[in-house]
């Protein structure tokens, strides 16, 4: 009877034993929880959606190659998307606050990337940022200088934040301006006519460029002349250019009714090459077809190289490949190619800080060095804007194009331009 | 010139897209909010035709406002019949349903900047060395024979005759034999359809985006009261005032007050004279 007891016991525990071996050879591998990454985006305007786009296909070919590596646990990103509708006329600043406290609170984001999109929305969440101790990650839409100037001056507050994308001062000075200068020597060009959005960076930019080129010896044609957001004509003020003999027509709006603005230069025949500082109705690849061509020469400005083909890097051209193929058109405009780079550069960063603990991250971006989309890029450690450069090999790239023939040829900086700028026919002498 | 011929232009466009949001309330008395909606989804109907279909483009303009008229008329007589007479609820009900269908084509994909319908007539003349580009001078010249033809319709015409009736006295008008409802979706239609055929005339000039719908109710809505409300030659010539004194604060104060001119006559007619210039609604309060 002893003898049977004892055999009974030591079956009961091999049977567990087997049980337990068994279930932790074939139980699942445990799923590391995804890091949120938190976007508070203008959905329904290019500057967002684009930037929407770009951030969901770099975290599917990064959690595709497995995810992220934080101290030896592989963990896949998670993107939560809100939209902010800040780009839209008449919504208060108040409701992209809103969305950038409900991915914190609500989404538990641990990273904020892309926006808010309006600058006087991403301005009003610094101190939310500082207040939840949120990396943040700025891709798209923001221009405005004092974005990285408040950084600079109160960095133990405000350390949280960095853009990867370009901001207004350099734009102007380093890219729209000697663009301009060049226009104007090869084709003996001199009178500008400046059209602005009623919106901050738009009349910070538009008010620079008259005085930096009024200095170049540029005839500025009255001041700039300012349309609210949503304007749907402007033909007084092209009969005003074109009384006054404009020459270029600088634009610098971010609203969808631009178009109408390039239709109207097309169809009075406006001897004036129209320029797009920012203009993100031209911006798109879907705008020969909308225009049915008649944004043929219109130069648009998008901020970064990659938003448009060119071969500003080996990385420019996969990831205009990868975008179609993904979305089925080519990155679209201004914050696409950013918004693509910013996850890489996070995961960077996690990955040599080996946690996801704020300083570590902050620190770990600040040392980022990492050959991108659109150049090399670097963060000041002050400011923690990119650097920019017209060289890729030293910085982020700009990228102006001209519509020639139904494309987006790049024309400036001259390292990574596809082609010459042209004028249209009416335009020759 | 510049002021008179783009002035012009200007008047004609925002008369144009009042005159459906006039007529709708001057016979059925119901303040149709959903007319910016309207406006914005006869712009994607057509694009849809046009654009993704292929349809010819007069047989496309010639269906989306067969469609925009039945879409009006069901709103009507499944919405807005129930809460006829009780003026809150009819503009929360149809705000409702204008907010439904803008949000739901933005809900929809329907946003971006590349929503476009081609212009009636290419190119441009130079009027006076001012240049005006062809489909603007279509649109004074469409808008002038829609001004022709409602006149005719609600002077002339036995239905025209009927809606006049009951715009003027409803009770009256049912004592004759009118149907009142029958009526107000007649008008609901009507209204629908100008709104729709002010969006095949103006979008062409830039491109369809949600955010039209917004804007074109908060212009019709300043036209109307200016005008009067219900009173639809009210609102022609408030068109002309508006769309004038628009073009004179941009070319002597700046384009960026151009928007605050339409606001700025809502506060003025509401203050001196908040029946309008043609509106009968409070006249004898205000003569009191």
């Amino acid at each position: 009877m002893k003898k049977k007891s004892m055999w009974g016991v030591i079956i009961v525990v091999i049977v567990v034993i087997a049980a337990f071996v068994i279930y932790y050879a074939t139980r699942p591998p445990k799923i590391e929880p995804g890091i949120v990454i938190g976007c508070p985006l203008s959905t329904a305007f290019l500057y967002g959606w684009d930037a929407e786009r770009a951030i969901t296909l770099a975290v599917e070919e990064i959690n595709a190659a497995g995810g992220v590596n934080v101290a030896g646990k592989k963990r896949p990103f998670k993107v939560e998307v809100i939209d902010t509708r800040d780009l839209e006329p008449g919504v208060p600043v108040s409701e992209a606050l809103l969305v950038v406290e409900k991915l914190i609170l609500e989404k538990k984001a641990d990273f904020i990337l892309g926006g808010p999109v309006r600058s006087e929305a991403a301005l009003a969440a610094m101190d939310l940022l500082s207040k939840y101790k949120k990396v943040s990650i700025l891709t798209t839409g923001v221009l405005t200088p004092k974005y990285h100037a408040r950084v600079a001056k109160e960095y133990d507050k405000f350390k949280y934040c960095f853009r990867i994308t370009g901001e207004a001062v350099w734009m102007v000075t380093g890219e729209i301006i000697p663009c301009l200068v060049d226009i104007g020597q090869r084709f003996g060009l001199d009178r500008i006519f400046i059209m602005i959005q009623d919106v901050a960076h738009a009349r910070g930019g538009g008010g620079l460029i008259a005085k930096i080129m009024a200095k170049k010896g540029w005839h500025v044609i009255g001041k700039p002349e300012i349309y609210p957001t949503g304007t749907t004509d402007f033909s007084m003020g092209l009969i005003k250019a074109k009384k006054e003999k404009a020459q270029v027509i600088l634009i610098w709006m971010d609203m969808p009714e631009t178009s109408i603005l390039l239709k109207q230069w097309y169809d009075m025949k406006l001897p004036a090459l129209p320029f797009g500082s920012i203009i993100a109705a031209a911006e798109q690849p879907g705008f020969w077809k909308a225009t049915e061509g008649k944004g043929e020469y219109c130069l648009a400005n998008v901020v970064n190289a990659g938003n448009a083909p060119s071969n500003a890097t080996p990385w420019t051209m996969k990831f205009v490949e990868a975008y179609k193929k993904r979305w089925n058109i080519e990155p679209e405009g201004y914050g696409t190619s950013t918004s693509y780079m910013a996850p890489y550069v996070l995961k960077d960063a996690i990955e040599r800080a080996g946690s996801l603990e704020p300083d570590a991250i902050i620190k770990a971006l600040e040392a980022t060095d990492m050959m991108g989309v659109y150049g090399r890029i670097r963060f000041d450690p002050k400011s923690h804007q990119v650097i920019p450069s017209v060289d890729p090999e030293e910085g982020a790239v700009g990228s102006i194009f001209q519509w020639q023939a139904k494309k987006r040829v790049v024309v400036f900086p001259k390292k990574i331009a596809m082609g010459e700028i042209q004028l249209p026919p009416w335009m020759k002498k | 010139m510049d002021i008179l011929i783009y002035g012009t232009i200007n008047s004609m466009a925002l008369a144009l897209m009042a005159l459906g949001f006039a007529l709708v309330y001057g016979i059925s008395r119901v303040a149709n909010f959903a007319h910016g909606a309207l406006y914005v989804i006869s712009g994607f109907v057509t694009w849809g035709f046009v654009r993704a279909l292929g349809v010819n483009y007069l047989l496309s303009i010639f269906l989306t406002m067969i469609i925009i008229g039945v879409v009006g008329a069901l709103i009507y007589q499944f919405i807005l019949i129930r809460v006829r007479g009780m003026a809150i609820s009819e503009i929360i009900a149809s705000y409702a349903i204008g907010l439904a269908i803008l949000e739901g084509l933005r809900w929809g994909g329907f946003k971006g900047m590349t929503y476009t319908l081609p212009v009636f007539i290419e190119g441009s003349v130079d009027i006076g060395e001012i240049p005006v580009d062809f489909h603007r001078l279509v649109v004074v010249g469409i808008g002038a024979a829609v001004v022709a033809f409602l006149w005719l319709f609600t002077h002339h015409t036995r239905i025209g005759l009927a809606l006049r009736g009951m715009a003027q006295d409803e009770r009256a008008a049912l004592m004759l034999g009118i149907d009142s409802d029958l009526m107000a979706v007649v008008a609901m239609a009507l209204g629908s359809m100008l709104a729709g055929l002010a969006a095949i005339l103006l979008l062409p000039l830039g491109n369809i985006v949600v955010e039209a719908g917004y804007n074109v109710l908060i212009l019709a809505i300043a036209v109307c009261i200016v005008g009067g409300l219900g009173s639809w030659m009210g609102a022609v010539l408030a068109a002309f005032l508006i769309g004038f004194a628009q073009i004179l604060t941009v070319k002597y104060l700046g384009s960026h007050y151009q928007m605050v001119v339409a606001l700025l006559a809502i506060i003025f007619t509401l203050v001196l004279r908040p029946s309008g210039l043609f509106g009968q609604q409070k006249e004898l309060e205000e003569r009191v």
